[in-house]
């Protein structure tokens, strides 16, 4: 019968009162937690993702010169504000360059005409022109056949939306505008930022830019050998580009330095929410005190009596410390479980990965801890001081 | 159980004075006492309500400290101790039976009768020995397990005896023992106060203000305005008598 079960059974007799007690430092550690672990699932999702492409790629956009700050590569081709300066002989000018540093260049150019299975018939894709180096660079896969350089690739999405399914279509015939072409491969379904690939079709540059009329591509897609190549890379990449424009109307920009940013501005809001969840545990804890300290002057005969029967001040000081401590506690463990539920649910709906991580669950134990003993050590100084016949005057 | 020095004083206090608040407002609700009560006494100590009883039962169970005067509790002086102090000697060597109810409603009869062993850190063997021993002596060892809202007044004021006993006190201190008693719960109550008196050699002081519940003593105090106003022996003493009818 030592000060924790003596607390123990104080908190189970007065179940309601408890409950009340601790639900502030529930919705507090619940509100930590959560973000916490929210946080930093989408902080591991987004760097996850650009893992898949191992940081290497680099992409050259046009861009208005001096001004060279281009919309990001990864959501959808070249930048729509910037008339493009880019050619396909700046994509073959880096390719020539044969250099150690580079493993692939591939251009890319939208194509705005309608695809679909009968002539000028529409059907909402996005088209493509590209080489064949686009699809390893970008981890798409396909189900079957190929990008040949004369023949169309469709994504998992718009294979359904031109025939309604996905298997051996290769051989069948959809229109660009006008022109027939064949089908020469399908690819499979991809998640996550390269998704928007399920609704494109693919077509060899050339043709593409033929049957609009353009010379112009969007950008120019470039993979590095390896991690460590990248900046020399970019250097190159930016040695040859500048050789051509002169004028500078063009940008070169690495995916890792988006990723940094995002970063950056994930574990800020982060921080700042974690922040106002912090001060919703302060209430939590300055609730705790108020009913610590009401418990107190409700429980003046029972420390009058403990006294009497030889408790000492540290006795009665150590019994509600205990209790203000396991009640935070016990708080914080379901603020843990109601997180661990709520994160799995979010995360499942959102679509990433978030799980409580070994930090926040510390972090709440060590918040919840340390709210008990902060904010119990007022109530139980106060009990413990009490002269005995003092408490036990009050009837 | 008790280490009983023939003919000592357990209580030897000489001008207590204790004074709530200061200057013109100060009450002086023990104003003076001198009291010596021996080893194995059972004394009344009466008087009219506001007189001082409870004061003075306070301090001499350590309970509160006298504003003045000295305090000598079986030999050794008590009138300044540390509040640590203080409550280690509660918790051996004085039992307290308060009026009314003063069990912890949560734990179960023989918890409570366990608890004043538990802060003086008794072996967790020796506490369930003793607190089934005392329960015996009570003859309530059947209820052990209840809780006090199960229990009827007399037992439960039984039970608080047994707790006070427990520990092998050398003095036990009684605050309107039988006030919130029927007459034969009562009876019974002061029944085991002779019987403790005479068996374990146990000092006793009652307070209450019932001639009755005096007449079962051997000496009556009486207080009137914090002071003592008559000291005398109990001539035609009622002893109860028969082992309490054990209630279940
Ligand atoms: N904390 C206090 N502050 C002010 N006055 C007090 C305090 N405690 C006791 N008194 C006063 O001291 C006097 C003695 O009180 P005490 O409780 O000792 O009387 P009592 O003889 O036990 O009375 P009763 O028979 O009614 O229990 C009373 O006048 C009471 O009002
Ligand atoms: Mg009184």
């Amino acid at each position: 019968m030592n000060a924790f079960t003596i607390a123990l059974d104080s908190i189970w007799s007065h179940r309601l009162r408890s409950a009340l007690t601790a639900l502030g430092i529930v919705i507090g550690v619940f509100a930590v937690v959560t973000l916490i672990s929210l946080g930093s699932g989408v902080r591991s999702y987004v760097s996850g993702q650009f893992k898949v492409f191992g940081a290497t790629l680099i992409t050259v956009s046009p861009a208005t010169p001096g001004q060279g700050k281009p919309g990001h590569p990864r959501f959808g081709p070249g930048s729509q504000n910037v008339p493009s300066s880019l050619t396909l002989g700046d994509a073959q000018a880096i390719s020539r360059l044969h250099s150690n540093t580079i493993a692939r260049v591939a251009p890319v150019a939208v194509i705005p005409a309608p695809m679909g299975t009968a002539p000028g018939a529409t059907s909402g894709l996005s088209v493509i022109g590209t080489s064949a180096a686009y699809f390893p660079a970008e981890q798409l896969k396909f189900t079957g056949g190929r990008f040949n350089g004369s023949g169309v690739v469709l994504g998992s999405k718009a294979a359904v939306a031109l025939f309604g399914h996905q298997r051996h279509l290769e051989g069948r015939t959809v229109y660009l505008g006008k022109t027939a072409l064949t089908v020469s491969g399908v690819l499979k379904a991809s998640t996550g930022i390269t998704s928007s690939a399920n609704n494109m079709a693919f077509v060899p540059v050339t043709m593409g830019l033929h049957v609009v009329g353009l010379q112009n591509i969007s950008e120019i897609l470039v993979q590095a050998s390896s991690d460590q190549s990248v900046n020399q890379a970019v250097s190159a990449v930016t040695g040859v580009m500048n050789h051509r424009h002169p004028i500078r109307n063009f940008s070169v920009t690495k995916d890792t330095a988006f990723l940094t940013t995002i970063n950056k501005t994930l574990s800020t809001i982060t921080t700042f929410l974690s922040g106002l969840a912090a001060i919703s545990l302060l209430v939590g804890g300055i609730g705790i005190m108020n009913i610590m300290l009401v418990t107190v002057t409700e429980r003046f005969r029972e420390i009058g009596i403990r006294k009497a029967l030889g408790a000492r001040d540290g006795d009665i000081l150590v019994q509600f410390l205990a209790e203000s401590v396991l009640l935070s506690l016990l708080g914080g463990a379901i603020g843990v479980g109601l997180s661990a539920i709520a994160s799995h649910v979010i995360g499942k709906v959102a679509g990433f990965p978030a799980g409580l991580t070994v930090g926040s669950v510390g972090l709440a134990i060590g918040f919840s801890l340390g709210v008990g003993i902060v904010f119990g050590v007022l109530p139980a100084l106060r009990a413990s001081r009490l002269m005995p016949a003092e408490a036990l005057r009050t009837e | 159980m008790l280490n009983k020095v023939e003919h000592a004083d357990v209580i030897d206090a000489k001008g207590l004075i204790r004074q709530h608040g200061q200057g013109n407002a100060a009450i002086k609700a023990i104003n003076g006492v001198d009291l010596t009560i021996k080893a194995g006494e059972m004394v009344a100590l009466m008087g009219p309500s506001g007189s001082g009883k409870s004061t003075l039962m306070q301090i001499l169970g350590l309970l509160d400290r006298p504003s003045q005067g000295e305090y000598f509790l079986a030999g050794k002086n008590v009138s300044r101790l540390k509040k640590g102090e203080a409550a280690s000697l509660r918790g051996r060597r004085i039992g307290f039976v308060f009026q009314g109810i003063h069990l912890l409603a949560r734990l179960s009869a023989i918890r409570n009768v366990e608890l004043p062993m538990v802060y003086a850190r008794f072996s967790s063997t020796e506490r369930r020995q003793r607190a089934e021993a005392s329960l015996a002596r009570v003859g309530l060892s059947a209820l052990a397990g209840r809780r006090p809202n199960q229990l009827s007044g007399g037992q439960a004021q039984r039970i608080a005896i047994a707790r006070a006993v427990a520990p092998g006190p050398e003095l036990l201190l009684a605050d309107e023992p039988t006030g919130a008693l029927d007459r034969a719960s009562g009876r019974d109550v002061l029944a085991l106060f002779q019987e403790l008196n005479q068996e374990l050699g146990l000092t006793i002081v009652i307070v209450t203000h019932d001639p009755l519940v005096g007449q079962h003593a051997q000496r009556i105090v009486e207080l009137e305005d914090g002071r003592i106003i008559a000291d005398r022996p109990v001539l035609d003493r009622i002893v109860a008598h028969g082992t309490p009818e054990v209630g279940v």
